[in-house]
């Protein structure tokens, strides 16, 4: 009897531990099959299905990927940042203006300089929104005006460049278009996890999810308000500035006629597939990171299925909704069973 | 420059003004190292302000803050701990969306810090992978406490800690206090409860009206004395003792069998187990229970928040079926939630907030009833509701969010009033009002179902009383005849051995 009771013990506590996680981390889980459900179905729609098309869709999602995780950072700590996709098109011209010619060498001190300038200057979007309390929607909006109108002014022309190896990087290939799916694949790995470890794991990083879901709370905490924004906001600008590279790897060229606000629309579509609450201080990169792929995919899925690309604009919109419904429904019934 | 004849902490002159609203006056205290130190006063006396400048969640506008002789001033909550001073509050500061393992990173603590304070409030096998949000709130005011602890402050603020523990849970909390002491450091200990304060406060400062007024030594002090204290000498003849007696004297005739609300084997989800009970008119019915027996769900049953698993719920003879409160409060069943903010708009007017429920009647044309002025201002003279700060319902204190939580009924009609702890941290002189107001209301011909957690006030305003436990009544009796000692039993599940 007693030996049973041990036993039975730990496998009780275990199982209860295994379902708090089903129940967290369901969304993740939900997306990461969505995903893998999506791809499946794909296969079958196109004549052949291999390294070419995957490597694809990974290389075009990788700036979705992280001008949505940029979009996660700063929802999850209580904000809203409109202006990540200015910051894209602004990082990405730059680079290609600057890069253009030089080895790789320079080129890869040069990214640095930029990601840590496109920090700075979200940042200090960051500072401006706690310093004059205006809401960050309103703050925002204007730097994505700013930073667009900043791209136009250092490239107004299509053009400039970057070199192979920095493409390679992004794409798997020198010209951009390849079968090798690993470097993107890396490039979107590691600094994902970096980034999740450091909000999930550090004081800094919690402090993120702190003010998004209590402020209160989170200023008894000791945690600085100011500070904790200003950092939500560099970050994410660090993070735009990777999906600018990654966009200019793909293309080859800098184009500052590219509509930011419609990137910022996208990124803000991906952080709710991916389980962010707008409200903040609930949400995980783990699931952003699908999310962004997944409305990346409905691309190539609709032109396979044979919509023609006007429509499928419409079609994009209403499965976004009908995949916000059902997952909203799940949501309710989970809650209202416990 | 550490004086060590200095006190622990000493303040001078310290003011606060919210606009027109002067919150604290001037303040002095003085508390010694080794000292478990009493803060009292009624809601609106200035106790809350005074703990939120010490802990630096709000500068003041006058006066100085001395540690151990040295003059200090705090940049937020963090300097404060790491000056050592070191606050629970009446919210635990703890982040829902995060687990409690989370929330120690937060604060710069980790598990081993605070795992000796668990270990003393029985709470070593907590799972701290557990979300905030889905702990009890008796646990995290414990846990809120040892993350306090953990800080090691010089000086430890409680305010109002025991408001949600079961006795057992604040007896814990006394015993740690006591410990704290002998390690010669100070507890600045803020309660409601004065057989509480008696037990382990060594002196105590009386706050009134933003200054204080008294410091005392409660050695060979009784609560009618520190009551007298509180009230200041002219309010004192109506503290509870003549109370009771008027609220007897005024006990309404309920031998008619005019019953308006009926709760039938009500059930729900293994929280409430089979209630039923029957309520006049006229008649205040007291329900009393520890923490968590399901008086919540009742009494979100009752309000048509949810919707019974089984069992009827019978308003005038005729079965209720609620899909939200705009159903029940159609019927006349009408609720004063346990927590205001729940019930209050905070940036509305008193007018707003009171005329709430009256733009549920539009009337012919469109409009609202053209007698809301007057409905208002009745209200407002009834509850004698503090209207000088009249724009915005947050800035009002506590007890007077309360009374317009309880005026938004009277200015509409309702059959049955629902209160749920309507008295929870609010002061003396107004619970005594709200107490009047509930008799009258009563005598009037409304039934007013009370839930109420102190058990003190039950034979104060009740003509009879429930008590729950698990989900189930399992004490009913005369109120007047109630005293402590019985419910207290009664919701231990104890009723047996009441003889």
């Amino acid at each position: 009897m007693t030996s049973a009771d041990t036993t039975t013990e730990p496998t009780g506590r275990s199982f209860a531990t295994l379902k708090r996680w089903g129940q967290r981390h369901g969304w993740t889980l939900g997306v990461w099959i969505l995903l893998v459900v999506l791809v499946v179905w794909y296969s079958t729609l196109i004549p052949k299905f291999g390294g070419f098309q995957v490597t694809n869709i990974i290389n075009g999602g990788t700036s979705w990927i992280f001008l949505a995780a940029a979009q996660a950072v700063v929802v999850i700590a209580g904000g809203i940042d409109l202006g990540v996709g200015g910051l894209l098109v602004l990082t990405s011209v730059t680079g290609a203006r600057l890069m253009d010619g030089q080895p790789f060498g320079v080129i890869l001190i040069i990214a640095i300089g930029i990601v840590l300038a496109a920090a700075l200057i979200n940042g200090i979007v960051g500072w401006v929104i706690t310093a004059s309390k205006v809401p960050d929607i309103v703050i925002t909006l204007g730097s994505l005006y700013i930073y667009q109108g900043l791209a136009l002014m250092i490239l107004p022309k299509v053009g400039g460049g970057s070199s192979d190896t920095f493409r390679w990087l992004f794409t798997g290939s020198a010209t951009g278009i390849g079968t090798n799916p690993w470097p993107a694949m890396v490039m979107i790995a590691i600094p994902m996890l970096i980034v999740s470890w450091w909000m999930g794991r550090t004081r800094s990083g919690l402090s993120l999810y702190a003010l998004g879901s209590d402020s209160n709370a989170a200023f008894l905490s000791g945690v600085s308000a100011k500070r904790t924004k200003i950092t939500a906001y560099a970050v994410g600008g660090a993070l735009c500035a990777v999906a600018g590279f990654s966009s200019l790897a793909i293309s080859g060229v800098g184009n500052a006629t590219t509509e930011g606000g419609n990137l910022t629309l996208n990124s803000v579509a991906a952080i709710v597939l991916g389980g962010v609450a707008l409200t903040g201080g609930i949400g995980s990169l783990v699931a952003v990171v699908p999310a962004a792929l997944i409305l990346f995919f409905f691309n190539p899925i609709l032109s396979a299925l044979g919509v023609n690309p006007n429509q499928a604009q419409v079609v994009q919109g209403v499965l976004i909704v009908i995949v916000m419904m059902v997952a909203g429904l799940i949501e309710w019934r989970r809650r209202r069973r416990s | 420059m550490e004086n060590p004849a200095a006190p622990l902490l000493t303040t001078e002159g310290i003011a606060k003004s919210y606009g027109p609203v002067v919150a604290l006056r001037s303040v002095d205290l003085t508390v010694e190292a080794g000292q478990v130190h009493a803060l009292l006063g009624a809601n609106g006396a200035g106790k809350s302000t005074l703990v939120k400048i010490l802990s630096a969640v709000i500068g003041s506008d006058a006066g100085t803050v001395r540690i151990s002789g040295e003059e200090v001033s705090f940049k937020g909550p963090s300097d404060a701990t790491r000056q050592g001073i070191s606050t629970v509050f009446q919210d635990p500061a703890l982040i829902p969306d995060l687990s409690l393992e989370q929330n120690l990173t937060i604060s710069g603590l980790e598990r081993k810090d605070i795992d000796p304070w668990l270990e003393r409030m029985k709470l070593s096998d907590l799972d701290f992978g557990l979300l905030v949000r889905d702990v009890p709130l008796a646990t995290l005011r414990l846990v809120d406490l040892a993350r306090a602890l953990a800080h090691d402050p010089q000086l430890l603020m409680l305010d109002e800690i025991t408001a949600a523990l079961t006795p057992e849970q604040a007896d814990l909390v006394f015993d740690v206090v006591r410990e704290w002491k002998r390690m010669n450091r100070s507890v600045l200990f803020i309660s409601h409860r004065l057989g509480e304060v008696l037990g382990i406060c060594d002196v105590a400062t009386i706050l009134r009206n933003g200054a204080h007024v008294a410091h005392l030594d409660l050695d060979g002090v009784d609560e009618t004395e520190l009551v007298t204290a509180m009230l200041g000498e002219e309010l004192a003849s109506a503290t509870p003792p003549s109370e009771e007696s008027a609220a007897n004297a005024e006990r309404a005739d309920t031998t008619d069998n005019d019953i308006v609300l009926e709760a039938v084997d009500l059930q729900f989800r293994g929280r409430v187990n089979g209630v039923s009970f029957e309520l006049q008119r006229g008649e205040i019915l007291g329900i009393t229970a520890l923490e968590g027996q399901g008086q919540d769900e009742l009494f979100a049953l009752l309000s048509g928040d949810h919707k019974p698993t089984s069992g009827d719920i019978v308003v005038d003879g005729e079965k209720m079926l609620a899909k939200s409160p705009y159903n029940a409060i159609r019927k006349g069943l009408v609720l004063v939630p346990g927590d205001r903010h729940d019930a209050l708009l905070p940036q509305r007017s008193i007018r707003e907030n009171l005329a709430t429920p009256l733009y549920n009647r539009i009337g012919r044309w469109f409009t609202i009833r053209r007698d809301e002025t007057k409905l208002v201002k009745n209200a407002i003279d009834r509850l004698d509701i503090d209207t000088r700060a009249a724009s915005e319902v947050r800035r009002l204190s506590g007890g007077n969010q309360q009374k317009v939580t309880i005026g938004r009924w009277l200015v509409s009609d309702f059959e049955v009033l629902l209160c749920f702890d309507p008295t929870r941290g609010i002061d003396i002189q107004t619970k005594a009002q709200i107490y009047d107001l509930l008799r009258e209301l009563a005598a009037e011909g409304a039934a007013v179902l009370l839930y109420s957690s102190e058990l003190r006030e039950i034979p104060l305003v009740c003509d009879r009383v429930l008590v729950m436990y698990d989900g189930r009544v399992v004490h009913e009796q005369e109120a007047a005849t109630a005293t402590e000692e019985v419910l207290l039993k009664a919701a231990h599940n104890l009723a047996d051995t009441i003889t």
